[in-house]
């Protein structure tokens, strides 16, 4: 027999480049749920508070959320069969693009399979050459990826800075023909808002489009958690309203909601939604249930802020530097990256899930446990986690 | 390994400041009739002070250094140990031949990073021996310190030091700068670049998944600007280009294979070098002949000057002719973090004033990708 001479190793770099990781302490330690994301989950073997979790109006445990999957599961079937466009829609999604509208209160709406597929999937077909895309410094990664496959210019202005986008808009106002101004709704480091309805009234005077991704707005801001355009009073004056039924509403999937022009637009151009199977109907089944629960429940969302605001003070009353947050993501800050690192390590220890956001996706100065509010946590949990921030926090000398 | 870091210090930078002299070049005895004090010595110690203080374990460290007060006293001073000497002077004064003799034998070693203390002068002395070799760190103990390897003030360049240790900060372009000393003690300020030497960088950061980043090479950001700039000539296929000087244009220029000079400006039409080196008088030519000029500049020097110090071949006529909305201005995020506002000061007051009015400038900073940034300007 022959020998064969191997040219090269061709999987070699996977262990290499996964090594080269673990070796700077890059690489992701997935945690296991064995619980369901609940407010006490079991992770990793150990009963916690959940602290990192975006399931904010524990929507994901809902009875009625349960019952509607399994009714559409039993209806329809496991899977869809295909994709949107070809033989996979199925009466029920186009129910739930139907309620989701209504509960947007825009003229229409669209479901993607997932929030990352409709920013990657819908940005690069509104804006290409000779366009620009103008965007906050401090926008999501699937943002950047969104913009990266454009050929259209980027530009960045200050994170929620005005003067420093109406200075954008001035300059590109005379250079390209479309303008899209992309921003967070809720910045999820910070917690903080973008100013969306100054950002609409700019971008009508210079002729721009508005996108706004509220991923952590939706079902957690404005009136029944309907979202930024709801919590500025701007409802359908947004251009594209994207968000995601993967948090607040406790289920899976993308949205945008805006014009009829809009959705006809959008899923006929976007290559993610034309070419990824549609979603399961028991997904469509939670998510309609979701719908309802929000629009029939609101005790919910109240429950979220009411548990946020307590959390917020009593924190600040301890000591701890909460920043600017004005949403139930709270970070509270610590400084060194490493006194983070370890204070989440304790916390976890102590039964309280929050993960630490250190260097470099904050400033080196600024690293900080990012807590996420959850409405099924009791005043009794919440007593409980900020007595261990309590102790651990004068443990470690961070107050 | 443990890192091996060269140590030099220029025990006479740094004097002519104290006696009013803007420098030290040449007049070190001028300087010491007028009574002035070594400074750089206790700049050194005074870094080394704060390095030893923030560092966990600064004797991991091996140092590569000089007798006397060219490294070896200041390191005795606070206590470090674990040094090397390789090179002593032969006098008790001290000159640039010692600078440069130290710097050569410097080169033998395998040295991760060589930190000097002294001025523009001492990084001129040391980058014309070492070059890109070895990147620099400097200590500011001169009189003028617009070289971009200077940490702001001691403690400053003790805290980059420890990140660059502790590989929070990386390697990257940092210009060198000269200044006339001549011209300058007599009221007049002709800054040029003099090379662009390796230094240390704060590293550009991307975001690769939720809440996952990854450093970006400056090599790559500079790749992603050469790529821009390839658009943009095929975009204008018919305009002329001006690559002015400094580091990040020449690596443009590179990766598009054109022969630039580092230090001067080249005229390019459809990717052909039609002027090399040009001056004023041959710009304005140019401009006959190309009626539709782009010119390409990036701010150099510590100040974020992208006009008016560096570039005077781009007079006022000049930029007058081609119209200030056809610069394109680049700089990596990296430089940008260390010169947030940029400079203009063309000596005509009504082209200064053009740029104050528009009070910001788009910066291009990575394919097809731009901020905004502050401008000022001299007279307004």
């Amino acid at each position: 027999m022959m020998t064969q001479i191997i040219k090269r190793n061709a999987n070699k770099f996977l262990k290499d480049e996964y090594d080269d990781l673990v070796k700077n302490h890059l690489e992701w330690n997935i945690r296991i749920l064995e619980s369901g994301s609940k407010p006490h989950s079991i992770v990793n073997g150990k009963e916690v508070i959940m602290m990192s979790s975006n399931n904010y109006l524990n929507l994901s445990n809902h009875p009625r959320l349960i019952k509607g999957a399994i009714e559409a599961a039993k209806k329809y079937g496991a899977g869809s069969g295909s994709v949107r466009a070809i033989a996979g829609t199925l009466q029920i999604h186009t129910e739930v693009e139907k309620r989701l509208a209504k509960f947007k209160r825009t003229e229409s709406a669209l479901i993607y399979q997932t929030g990352f597929a409709a920013n990657s999937g819908l940005i690069p077909q509104l804006v290409g050459e000779g366009d620009i895309v103008i965007s906050d410094e401090l926008n999501h990664g699937s943002i950047i990826d969104g913009v990266r496959l454009t050929k259209a210019d980027r530009a960045i202005f200050k994170h929620r800075d005005m003067s420093d986008l109406e200075r954008v808009l001035k300059d590109s106002d005379k250079k390209y023909r479309r303008i899209l101004i992309i921003t967070d709704g809720v910045f999820s480091m910070d917690g903080d808002i973008a100013p969306a309805d100054k950002i609409v009234k700019l971008a009508n005077e210079f002729g721009a489009m508005t996108y706004v991704d509220d991923a952590h707005g939706e079902g957690v801001i404005g009136e029944d958690g309907r979202g930024i355009g709801a919590h500025f009073h701007i409802e359908g004056k947004i251009d594209v309203e994207m968000g995601t039924f993967s948090k607040a509403f406790g289920v899976v999937g993308g949205l945008i909601a805006g014009s009829q022009d809009l959705v006809n637009f959008a899923y006929n151009k976007s290559r993610t939604w034309l070419l990824s199977g549609s979603h399961p109907p028991a997904i469509s089944g939670a998510q309609l249930a979701a719908i309802d629960v929000l629009e029939t429940e609101p005790e919910h969302v109240k429950r979220l802020w009411d548990n946020t605001k307590y959390f917020k003070k009593e924190l600040n009353s301890l000591g701890f530097n909460t920043g600017n947050s004005e949403t139930p993501i709270t970070p509270v800050i610590i400084g060194d990256s490493g006194k983070a690192k370890e204070l989440s390590n304790r916390l976890f220890d102590e039964g309280v899930f929050a993960l630490p956001i250190v260097f470099p996706m904050v400033a080196r100065d600024k690293a900080r446990i990012r807590t996420m509010m959850n409405a099924g946590l009791t005043k009794k949990d919440l007593d409980f986690a900020l007595d261990k921030f309590e102790k651990l926090g004068k443990q470690l000398s961070i107050i | 390994m443990n890192k091996q870091i060269g140590f030099i210090v220029n025990p006479i930078a740094g004097m002519g400041g104290r006696v009013g002299l803007k420098g030290t070049d040449g007049v070190v005895k001028k300087a010491v009739t007028l009574g002035a004090k070594p400074v750089a010595p206790q700049k050194a110690e005074e870094m080394l002070r704060e390095f030893c203080a923030i560092s966990t374990s600064p004797c991991d460290l091996h140092w590569i250094t000089c007798g006397g007060d060219m490294g070896d006293n200041e390191l005795e001073a606070v206590g470090i140990k674990n040094k090397q000497i390789i090179y002593s002077p032969a006098e008790n004064t001290t000159s640039a031949d010692d600078t440069r003799s130290a710097s050569k034998i410097l080169l033998e070693y395998p040295i991760d990073l060589l930190v000097f203390c002294g001025g523009d002068g001492t990084t001129r002395d040391i980058f014309t021996i070492v070059d890109r070799k070895i990147p620099l760190l400097g200590i500011p103990a001169g009189v003028k310190m617009h070289s971009g390897v200077f940490g702001i003030n001691t403690s400053a360049t003790a805290k980059m030091l420890y990140e660059f240790i502790n590989k929070r900060l990386t390697i990257g372009d940092a210009e060198i700068m000269d200044l006339d000393e001549e011209l300058y003690r007599r009221g007049e300020w002709k800054v040029r670049l003099f090379g662009v030497a390796r230094g240390i960088v704060e590293p550009t950061y991307i975001q690769v998944g939720k809440a996952c980043f990854e450093s970006v090479s400056d090599d790559e950001v500079k790749d992603e600007i050469a790529e821009h700039i390839n658009d943009e000539m095929e975009k204008y296929p018919d305009w002329l280009f001006l690559f002015c000087a400094g580091g990040t244009i020449d690596y443009v220029a590179k990766k598009l294979n054109i022969r630039h000079t580092l230090l001067g400006i080249d005229a390019i039409y459809q990717r052909q070098l039609v002027g090399k080196d040009v001056n004023e008088e041959q710009i304005l030519m140019l401009l006959e002949k190309y009626p539709k000029t782009k010119i390409l500049i990036s701010p150099i020097g510590a100040q974020g000057f992208i006009l008016g110090r560096g570039n005077l071949q781009l007079s006022p006529p000049v930029i007058n002719k081609i119209g200030i909305d056809n610069i394109i201005v680049v700089a990596t995020p990296s430089k940008l973090m260390h010169t947030p506002i940029l400079r203009v000061d063309t000596g005509d007051k009504k082209l200064d004033h053009l740029f104050a009015t528009q009070g910001y400038l788009m910066v291009v900073i990575g394919y097809r990708l731009s901020r905004v940034v502050k401008l000022q300007t001299n007279s307004f």
